[in-house]
């Protein structure tokens, strides 16, 4: 059983602090979702986890350090979906997804028929068999999104980093890849932690939620917990009205402004709180 | 769906094709040449030396001397230089995801002129140290680029060392110069050894080559997944498990190894590291397993092809190799554009 | 007239002019008659007032002929690669590959000489007053006793340089008619180790045809005189014999010629036909260019001649 915790996790560009001190803990089948306002270093601290991006502070999975586990081992046991991935435009689905066994094979090793039929179910789980053999510049932004996310599939890791997933997904496929990971976190009790914008589907998919706001955990714990118009408020400023769907389950709708109503940043939060 | 078929590799038809046309072209190499030879006697010669065949081709002393020491140690040659750059070409255009770069990318086009001009005008053009000298220059200006590099920041990310690399290169440029400028009577065979040439080379050049172009060619065919893998950037190929500046650093040694070779024994033949690759890509698909042992197939028979034009169309005058190359890179860089606005890219 | 009674009147004179020369050679050369001849003269369409003491020489062939026509005394600057005779060496040098007209008249001259004009030398010089002769290389042997000639107007040595032609001319002649009739033998006359060579047609395979011998880079000419042949195409002409004129300049010598991959298959190479020739015999135009005949000719048609 992996998990995946971080200590003091402090991220600088040119000095700048993007994570100024995070603690974070991720259980084996716990699926934590970050949430924050734009900036609030979400991606940064995903990146710091991933050992892609120097930082300060400790990571650990399964217990181990990541500095003793090495490159391959720690990639055999994370995987991170970026943001804004690099897609080759001349490499087709297929040997794109293909790349996700890389840290299963030896350094000049070559794939075997083993890694080929986890890379083609991957696409086939991900509702992408279809895509196999296209370039990726033929794609549309869903169908890329879905196969970015088929390779991480294809990594069978224990640990899964996601960042923005569904951002270019109709509402449809949002729904199909967010059930997805939610499947293999039961069949294989993976550790999921993501980044999503979307608060309703944050609410109702996390277990838990991470509130992060310059760089800093200000909210930890289920949903209600985090999602108050207080620290909704922190969201820009946003207009919010929060309501209870019909199982119980937590929606966060955005508000119009009514007419007559006082237009500025900090008014509309307070206009939502009164209600 | 067969699982196999999305997934590109080098099928059986691509490597008979490339090797068809390596083999024509030799085939074509040895009958064709400054001197008219009936072809039929230069078959009978090469069977001859076939064990337990005897043959008697009928070709006087010399014109037998001409095939086996003149036209074969050439045509063998051209092939390892041309394998050995279009390989390092390919590899470079891999690893820095950039299809404009070339085996000299960094600082190795200038470090060998420099050695050779330094060589040339201690000891003449005929000495045996110009080679050696050009290749310490080429081998020394990739060392130095890597220093620079690293010093420069930012963790010898490839941008930095491309930039490091035109830094070395712009300097020894301007030494090779000024060193020109002091021995101005040695002008004429610099800039000969420059355009490049294959003119007086026989079996020792090949044995000089043969271990570095066999080493480099062998070490990047074995990186060739790598590379594929590289393509999603350092940063995604680190979450892979896959160390980018360390196979940056191996694929730069074995591909620095081979050109530097080639460069010493054949002088700067520029254009087959950079179009050989592009062909390929145009004619084969993206993926590096399968451009890579094309590239070596191609290279060689683009070489042996271009320097059956240098020593045949002006005959018995010799046209620099360099020159031809040029020739049929220059256009092809235009088809290439042309074609690339609908592509997908790299 | 009767060959075989020219030879031994042709050795004759040959000894008679040799042992002259022989005695007008030496320290006491600097103590020489004066020049004769009459100033002011024009030569070669320059106007030359006096009899010149102050003579610069921008070739080293142009130098040899002056020292040989008694003209040495005369002169006061030559470039750096007149190193013959020993007394041409001694006097004061200038590149002539950044020739100037500040270089020049710095040596304040009354005369310069020229093979070659880097780019208005002679208008520059001219403007300052200073006669030029522009002897620009021979294209056969003619013209090489017509430069003795003009030279010899040009600093008052008529009667030495017309002593000078006499003795070129003979020795010439003892030497061609000493070779045996026969078929003509080929040669490769190498420049360079880039394989350029040299025509029939040209002032040295001029030379060379007064010898019998005919060039194989004719085949190949491309209109200069000097084509660039190929391994191939030497190998496939098997020439009787192998001329080389690189030796100084780029390390050549039979040896590493026969080193060359196919090369030992070669007949020259096999028999020792493989001549070293001094380069700098090989490209001047003096009066040493007997001394290359001969070399030649001894070494292809063997025993003494001339």
């Amino acid at each position: 059983m992996t998990g995946i915790s971080a200590r003091g996790i402090e991220v600088r560009y040119n000095g700048r602090p993007a994570v100024a001190g995070v603690d974070l803990e991720v259980a084996p089948g716990e699926w934590v979702v970050l949430v924050g306002p734009n900036g609030s270093g979400k991606t940064s601290l995903l990146r710091a986890l991933a050992g892609t991006v120097a930082a300060v502070g400790e990571v650990e999975i399964g217990g181990r350090s990541r500095g003793i586990l090495g490159r391959r081992r720690a990639a055999r046991l994370v995987a991170l979906v970026p943001q804004d991935p690099v897609l080759p435009g001349g490499m087709t689905a297929a040997e794109y997804v293909l790349l996700g066994r890389t840290p299963h094979l030896g350094y000049w090793a070559a794939e075997g028929a083993a890694d080929r039929r986890m890379a083609l179910a991957a696409l086939e789980r991900l509702d992408a068999a279809s895509l196999a053999g296209r370039p990726l510049g033929a794609l549309s932004g869903g169908e890329r999104q879905r196969v970015v996310l088929a390779r991480a599939v294809a990594q069978d890791s224990a640990v899964l980093l996601l960042d923005e997933p569904t951002a270019s997904l109709d509402i449809g496929h949002q729904q199909q890849v967010l059930d997805l990971v939610e499947g293999l976190r039961q069949e294989r009790s993976i550790a999921v932690l993501g980044a999503l914008h979307d608060l309703t589907l944050a609410a109702q998919y996390a277990d838990r939620l991470v509130l992060l706001a310059r760089g800093r955990v200000v909210a930890e714990g289920p949903a209600a917990a985090v999602l108050t118009p207080e620290h909704l408020s922190l969201f820009s400023g946003a207009r919010v009205v929060l309501l209870s769907g019909p199982g119980g389950e937590l929606v966060v709708a955005p508000r119009r402004e009514a007419p007559g109503e006082e237009r500025g940043w900090g008014a509309s939060a307070r206009a939502g709180a009164e209600e | 769906m067969n699982p196999e078929k999305p997934l590109r590799r080098v099928g059986p038809t691509g490597l008979a094709v490339a090797l068809g046309l390596l083999i024509a072209v030799l085939v074509g190499g040895v009958l064709v040449g400054a001197v008219g030879l009936a072809p039929g006697r230069v078959l009978a010669e090469l069977v001859d030396r076939l064990p337990w065949v005897s043959v008697d081709s009928g070709l006087s002393r010399q014109e037998a001397a001409i095939i086996w020491d003149l036209r074969l140690p050439r045509l063998v040659l051209a092939a390892l230089v041309g394998a050995t750059l279009a390989a390092a070409g390919a590899a470079y255009q891999g690893v820095f995801r950039n299809p404009l770069a070339d085996p000299y990318l960094l600082g190795v086009a200038a470090g060998a002129g420099l050695g050779a001009t330094l060589g040339i005008v201690s000891a003449g053009a005929a000495s045996p140290i110009v080679p050696g000298a050009a290749f310490a220059g080429a081998v020394g200006a990739v060392l130095l680029t890597y220093a620079l590099g690293g010093v420069a920041g930012g963790g010898r990310a490839g941008t930095t060392l491309i930039l490091a690399g035109v830094a070395v290169a712009a300097f020894f440029t301007a030494v090779q110069t000024f060193v020109q400028q002091r021995h101005a009577d040695t002008v004429r065979e610099v800039y000969s050894w420059i355009l490049g040439r294959l003119s007086t080379v026989g079996w020792t050049e090949v044995g000089l080559l043969a271990p570095y172009a066999v080493v480099s060619v062998v070490l990047l065919l074995l990186h060739r997944r790598l590379l594929d893998v590289l393509a999603v950037g350092e940063e995604e190929a680190e979450t892979l498990g896959v160390g980018a500046a360390r196979v940056r650093l191996v694929v730069v040694l074995a591909a620095t190894l081979g050109t530097a070779g080639a460069v010493a024994v054949g002088g700067l033949i520029g254009f087959v590291g950079l179009v050989v690759p592009h062909a390929v890509r145009l004619l084969a698909g993206t993926s590096y397993r399968v451009i890579l042992p094309l590239s070596v197939l191609g290279g060689a028979a683009f070489l042996v092809a271009a320097d059956l034009g240098a020593r045949t169309i002006l005959a018995p005058a010799e046209i620099p190799i360099g020159v031809i190359t040029a020739f049929v890179g220059g256009p092809f860089f235009a088809v290439v554009l042309r074609t690339s606005r609908r592509g997908w890219g790299p | 007239m009767n060959r075989k009674a020219l030879v031994p009147v042709a050795a004759l004179a040959l000894t008679a002019s040799l042992a002259l020369a022989a005695c007008g050679e030496g320290p006491a050369a600097e103590t020489a008659a004066p020049p004769a001849g009459t100033f002011p003269v024009e030569v070669e369409g320059t106007l030359i007032p006096a009899a010149p003491q102050r003579i610069v020489s921008a070739a080293a062939s142009h130098t040899e002929i002056l020292y040989a026509i008694e003209a040495g005394g005369q002169v006061v600057a030559t470039d750096q690669f007149s190193d013959y005779p020993e007394e041409a060496a001694g006097t004061p040098k200038f590149d002539s590959f950044n020739l100037g007209v500040e270089t020049v008249a710095s040596f304040d001259p009354d005369l310069v000489i020229l093979s070659f004009d880097p780019g208005d030398l002679q208008a520059g010089l001219a403007a300052l007053g200073i006669p030029t002769l522009l002897l620009g290389p021979p294209v056969a042997l003619e013209d090489v006793y017509g430069q003795i000639g003009a030279l010899g107007q040009a600093t008052g040595r008529i009667a030495e340089a017309e002593r000078l032609i006499e003795e070129m001319t003979t020795a010439v002649e003892g030497v061609v008619t000493a070779i045996p009739a026969g078929a003509a033998i080929t040669y490769y006359y190498e420049l360079d180790p880039t394989l350029y060579s040299l025509t029939s047609r040209t002032f040295i395979g001029g030379l060379l045809a007064r010898l019998g011998m005919q060039s194989i880079a004719d085949a190949a000419d491309d209109g200069s005189g000097y084509p660039q042949l190929s391994g191939e195409f030497i190998l496939a002409a098997d020439p009787d014999f192998i001329l080389l004129a690189d030796i100084l300049c780029c390390g050549q010598s039979a040896a590493s010629v026969a080193a060359r991959p196919g090369w030992s298959s070669l007949a020259a190479v096999e028999a020792g036909r493989v001549v070293e020739l001094d380069d700098d015999l090989a490209q001047r135009w003096g009066p040493r260019i007997v001394d290359l005949l001969r070399e030649v000719a001894g070494a292809v048609h063997g025993g003494e001649t001339g």
